[in-house]
């Protein structure tokens, strides 16, 4: 089986952030500690667990910049890094799901996701292809929900019971959100009005 | 919608989103006031959850927009 042919690495900068895509070599301390804290990956209902370094480096280096994208956010003040963005694209489909996590919880609140959101937005619109923009937060995920919702995204769907906890507990809701690229270019023009 | 409904309403923004009840405009909406941030909302729909003994629905709670959808879940019978 051949592996998917290596895409452009996304390089971006926002007012106060800067996205790029991830390498092995920014596997860190900081990013571990985040796997393993259920305030930060619970809400994306993924199994809380210590990850190896060599393990996230093997998870990072699987993003292709083409099906697959890893992108860091980085405070430009300070450069750390305080999340990253995981966005995987239905080449077919010219579909792109995106999903976030913020690391550092003293930028909670604080308007991360959109600010962010919305440059890659525009690159995958803009400049790869992509006119559907998806993602699924979980029902009871409300700062996430919140997001969508503040920047436009239309919700389009409610799946109930869709995805087995990983705490245990009963199956959790999740919506359906989207936006097309159409959609996004005329929230944009109305913005600016 | 009763007066009494929205007056909850607007209390419940205000303590979710730190900010003085009269400071919150009639026609609040979601995402175009600043101090009902990401972090805001989740305290809102505890709150409201908390006011109503129970958890929302998914179909309630994604519709919240408004003091009036607020106003419609807290002031209507349980």
């Amino acid at each position: 089986m051949s592996l998917p042919p290596k895409g452009r690495p996304v390089f971006l900068k926002t007012r106060r952030f800067e996205l790029r895509s991830l390498k092995p070599s920014d596997a860190s301390e900081r990013w571990m500690n985040w796997l393993k804290d259920p305030e930060v990956m619970g809400p994306l209902n993924v199994p809380i667990r210590t990850w190896p370094s060599q393990e996230l480096k093997a998870h990072i280096a699987s993003a292709d910049n083409n099906q697959r994208y890893l992108i860091g956010i980085f405070d430009l003040a300070s450069k750390v890094q305080i999340g990253f963005f995981m966005v995987d694209v239905e080449l077919f489909h010219r579909r792109a799901n995106f999903n976030v996590v913020i690391g550092e919880k003293s930028w909670w609140g604080k308007d991360v996701i959109n600010e962010t959101r919305a440059a890659l937005l525009d690159e995958f619109f803009d400049n790869r292809g992509i006119e559907k923009a998806a993602g699924m937060p979980l029902a009871r995920n409300f700062p996430a929900v919140f997001n969508y919702k503040a920047q436009g995204w239309r919700h389009e769907g409610t799946l109930r019971g869709q995805s087995v906890s990983a705490s245990g507990g009963p199956r959790l809701d999740q919506y359906q959100f989207g936006l097309s690229r159409d959609e996004w270019h005329k929230l944009k023009r109305e913005r600016v009005r | 919608m009763n007066a009494d409904g929205v007056s909850e309403a607007r209390t419940l923004l205000a303590e979710a989103a730190n900010c003085d009840a009269a400071s919150i405009p009639d026609d609040v909406r979601l995402g175009r006031f600043e101090p009902w941030d990401s972090l805001a909302h989740l305290r809102l729909m505890l709150g409201i959850e908390r006011r109503l003994k129970r958890q929302l629905d998914p179909d309630e709670a994604v519709r919240i927009e408004t003091l009036a959808d607020i106003a419609f879940l807290v002031g209507s019978p349980q």
